[in-house]
């Protein structure tokens, strides 16, 4: 073992030490951590944390590993904390409608406990359900359901945080209305890990929908998928996801993609009767498919998976009655992927929020191609700024998301956010380096 | 509490303030500054230094440069309806009122957005919106009086959060000016940020951070259809049962409401008498909305459980007008309160629904060992509470009696799984009560971020924060 593992090891145990080759199905960005451990309890989260602070050993905290190629790349990474062995689901109360599970637990498995019960936690991130829900609000994930159900940081009542220096915070409560003091919950939501290791969440559930409908209308071409989702969304329905969906040019059978949109109702059965004929007359046109039950929830979960495989996936945004202007920006991007190989490149947007994520299977990479993705992205990342958006690059090669960094200037926010990170992890072992955190 | 007559502004002070906002803008005059004297918690009274009245982001950034400069307190308010005494100035502090920043900067229906001036009130928002059938969601009871800027200090939530959620899920973008006048932009609908969600947190921060200066908002279209019923009850414990049992049904009212037997009796012997039977134990007010087509199978759900958990009558409503009239005894408690009792302590916590009915009890029998009337009001379906303590402020015994069950109050509820405020924030009067639900890392951790946005401590100073364990003798 190496030194720093040895060290480790010598505070929690050997079999929650891995090192060496091991380590590589661990790394952050393409960044190999010198070790990877299993702590069990947040008492020896905190322990590894405050020695690593006193040795200045670099940290990223992590669930089960399957999105650590996401986000901003640490410049290195000396120990990787992984929450998979802190998977218990500690508390579940159906009257109450919350849980507390430890960060490492299994999205699908606490999909099964609490539908068990009739209810859900109303959230579809990408990824499908192998995620973990310290990850998952970690790095505050969320897909079409955010529409109607908002994002984790709407969702979450509590949890509890190791910040870099190993103090153990436990933020929030249990109960839906809770003003007791500043919010710091919401910093911890979409942190990525810069401020602490989170150990376990306390999350509001739902009653599981007593019907769920999905339509499917179909537009002639991107743009004009486009307008029909903006149209779609802009009905005074209570929808649970509008999200324009546009195949890459390699699974859409030759010609040109043809975009859908996929509406869905989570309301009762004489509602999405009435919701289908207010949708079908906006659209000018009745669905082309029309999915029930596990049939409805399917059609979304493949939604979850279309970043799946992908090398680069980026999210767009401007005001949501934009989106057909957003769609069209991505001609853009023709130069930083080859159409043939691969399925291409991939569309979804939620209607709703005016995000549109853009997935390319396989990124070219001819002489300078880093320069012509940092020139093509910059460009675009500056034009969306300037009217009121972003550009985030979620995930991609290291060379390209350090290039052009994953996220946009903050601006005088800066200072304060450089604060709050510092006031969660003094000694700076959870920052991610480069912009902004 | 004792009212210390603070130190008037200096000449120079005040010149440089008008030379900002105007002459008629900055309140010196003794007799004007006792309007500012407390907000809707009006067991507190403190008179400010001064009060200044900017109109423009601008004008906020420069009052708060000149304040900084010379090291004045700067307290932020709005309408005054707080109930935890937020907006009181301490010592020598200086109040920054948004009361001429109503404007609407924008309306994009499209978007289904609206940005405003803080000093809006909330209601108005509403009105503005209504000719798109779109409307703001989160709706206090002081809704006709209070500001979407106080909204956002204190993340107000309404009766309607039960379905839509609470000030925070509204909140899409923020204008803020820190203490040192900087102007900060956060969030910003259809943009991603990698920072922190400074927006998030500022929501809540009952003005310790900063002054929200403009305010982006998230609207709703209206919804197709509303319904409404009234269950009455015999016992209290009823009512709870019927919530429960609504709400394990998997149904999702818009509206989930009780009050209790005194509050009924308050209401009856009031003007707003609604026709209630002054025998009964609890009203529960529940209230559907959405698509018109699903909304009376719902219903009928609900009368069923109302029923079964023993109600002795259920009311519904044929027309908005009746409606109304359902929703009377509980919109107009407060007010009724108001008539029976010559002051009135609205408190405010949350426990975990299932803990309703036994909190309840324990509550109750606070009010026996302190001799004191408690009526109660609150949002069931979230578990809110608001337990109304009646009393007369003239007499210190009993004033100290409402002292000591507020403390058990606070305590009980927390003991249930829940937490010293719901709604209405920390600021002066529930400091003492932070320790019961936060531990000292905690505290510290809040500090820390505080500091971040204030380094100095002077943004309403006092407040939120019970004072630091090393800082014995600290303003009080
Ligand atoms: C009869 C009655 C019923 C009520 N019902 C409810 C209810 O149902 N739900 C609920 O949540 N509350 C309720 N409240 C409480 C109160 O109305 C809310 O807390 C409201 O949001 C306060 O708004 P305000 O404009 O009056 O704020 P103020 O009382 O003026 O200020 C409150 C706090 O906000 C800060 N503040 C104000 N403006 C700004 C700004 N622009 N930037 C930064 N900080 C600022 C102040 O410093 C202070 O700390 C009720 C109050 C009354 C009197």
């Amino acid at each position: 073992m190496n030194p720093l593992a040895e060290l480790l090891s010598e505070r929690l145990s050997k079999g929650q030490v891995i090192d060496g080759f091991d380590t590589e199905a661990w790394a952050v960005c393409g960044r190999v951590p010198q070790a990877v451990v299993f702590p069990e309890s947040e008492a020896q989260v905190a322990e590894v944390l405050s020695l690593s602070s006193e040795e200045g050993w670099r940290c990223v905290p992590g669930g089960k590993g399957s999105w650590l190629h996401g986000g901003q790349p640490p410049q290195s990474v000396d120990v990787l904390l992984s929450a998979e062995r802190m998977d218990d689901i500690s508390e579940y109360e159906p009257a109450d409608m919350f849980i507390v599970a430890e960060a490492g637990t299994r999205l699908d498995e606490l999909e099964r406990r609490t539908s068990e019960c009739g209810q859900w936690l109303a959230l579809d991130p990408p990824g499908g359900e192998r995620g973990t829900l310290g990850a998952m609000l970690a790095v505050g994930a969320a897909g079409p359901l955010q529409a109607s159900f908002g994002c984790p940081r709407d969702q979450v009542l509590g949890a509890t945080l190791v910040t870099g220096d190993g103090r153990v915070l436990a933020l929030g409560g249990k109960v839906v209305k809770n003003v007791a003091g500043f919010d710091l919950l919401k910093l911890v939501a979409g942190s990525w890990g810069t401020l602490g290791m989170i150990t376990s969440v306390t999350m509001r559930l739902h009653p599981t929908p007593a019907s769920d409908r999905s339509l499917l209308f179909k537009g002639a071409e991107a743009e004009d998928g486009a307008e029909l989702a903006c149209r779609l969304a802009q009905t005074p329905l209570p929808l649970a996801a509008v999200e324009l969906l546009v195949p890459g040019e390699g699974e859409s059978g030759g010609g040109a993609p043809s975009p859908l949109v996929a509406v869905r109702i989570l309301e009762s059965a004489d509602a999405a009767d009435e919701a289908e004929r207010v949708l079908s007359e906006s659209a000018g046109m009745a669905p082309v498919q029309r999915l029930e039950g596990e049939q409805s929830a399917a059609i979304f979960d493949n939604v979850r998976a279309m970043e799946d495989g992908a090398e680069l996936v980026l999210r767009l945004s401007l005001l949501p009655s934009r989106l057909p202007e957003l769609v069209e920006m991505t001609s853009r991007l023709s130069d930083l992927y080859d159409p043939n190989e691969g399925w291409g490149m991939r569309l979804a947007a939620h209607a709703h929020t005016g995000v549109l994520r853009v997935m390319i299977a396989v990124v070219s990479r001819p002489d300078g191609w880093v320069d012509r993705a940092k020139t093509v992205l910059g460009v675009l990342r500056r034009s969306l700024e300037a009217e009121g958006g972003s550009l985030v690059v979620s995930q991609g090669p290291p060379e390209i998301v350090s290039a052009v960094s994953a996220w946009g200037e903050l601006g005088p926010a800066a200072l304060l956010t450089a604060g709050i990170q510092a006031a969660f992890d003094p000694a700076g072992i959870l920052a991610r380096g480069g912009s902004p955190q | 509490m004792e009212n210390i007559l603070p130190e008037p502004l200096t000449k120079e002070l005040g010149d440089r303030l008008r030379g900002v906002v105007g002459d008629s803008w900055v309140i010196v005059d003794a007799d004007r500054l006792l309007a500012y004297e407390s907000d809707g918690l009006t067991a507190y009274r403190r008179t400010p230094r001064a009060v200044v009245l900017p109109r423009t982001t601008d004008e906020v950034s420069r009052v708060l440069s000149i304040l900084s400069q010379e090291g004045v307190p700067v307290v932020p308010r709005g309408a005054g309806t707080g109930l935890s005494g937020g907006a009181l100035a301490d010592g020598d502090a200086v109040v920054v009122g948004t009361a001429r920043m109503t404007d609407m900067l924008a309306l994009d229906p499209a978007n289904r957005l609206a940005r405003v001036q803080p000093g809006m009130i909330n209601v108005d928002l509403t009105k503005a919106a209504e000719p798109f059938g779109l409307y703001y969601a989160p709706d206090p009871s002081s809704q006709s009086a209070c500001t979407l800027g106080g909204n956002i200090a204190e993340n107000s939530g309404g009766p309607h959060c039960l379905k839509y959620g609470v000030t925070s899920r509204y909140v899409t973008g923020l204008t803020v000016v820190t203490y040192d006048g900087k102007i900060v932009e956060m969030g910003g609908f259809g943009r991603e940020s990698g920072g922190y969600d400074l927006l998030g947190v500022f929501v809540g921060s009952e003005g310790c951070f900063g002054i929200a200066t403009e305010i982006e908002v998230r609207l709703l279209p209206k919804p197709e259809g509303v319904r409404t019923l009234l269950a009455i009850f015999d016992r209290l414990g009823d009512a709870g049962s019927a919530v429960t049992e609504i709400m394990a049904e998997g149904l999702l009212p818009a509206a989930l409401e009780i009050i209790d037997g005194p509050t009924i009796r308050a209401v009856e012997a009031s003007v707003f008498a609604a026709g209630f039977p002054t025998d009964a134990e609890a009203a529960l007010v529940v209230e559907f909305d959405g698509i018109e087509a699903g909304l009376e199978a719902d219903v009928e759900r609900a009368v069923a459980r109302c029923r079964e958990a023993g109600a002795r009558e259920v009311r519904t409503a044929d027309s908005e007008e009746e409606r109304l009239a359902l929703w009377q005894g509980r919109k107009k408690a407060f007010g009724a309160m108001g008539q029976i009792a010559s002051d009135l302590l609205v408190q405010d916590a949350t426990v975990p629904r299932s803990q309703l009915t036994d909190v309840l009890e324990r509550i109750s029998e606070i009010g026996v060992r302190h001799d004191l009337t408690i009526a109660n009001v609150f949002h069931a379906g979230d578990g809110n509470l608001h337990p109304n303590l009646l009393f007369d402020r003239s007499d210190p015994e009993e004033v100290a009696r409402v002292e000591r069950a507020s403390t058990e109050i606070m305590a009980v509820c927390v003991e249930a799984g829940g937490t010293i405020t719901g709604e209405h924030g920390v600021g002066l009067d529930k400091r003492r009560y932070m320790s019961l639900v936060h531990g000292p890392d905690e505290l510290d951790a809040m500090r820390r971020i505080k500091a971040v946005f204030d380094p100095l401590g002077r943004m309403n100073p006092g407040k939120v924060l019970p004072d630091a364990p090393d800082s014995a003798g600290a303003a009080t």
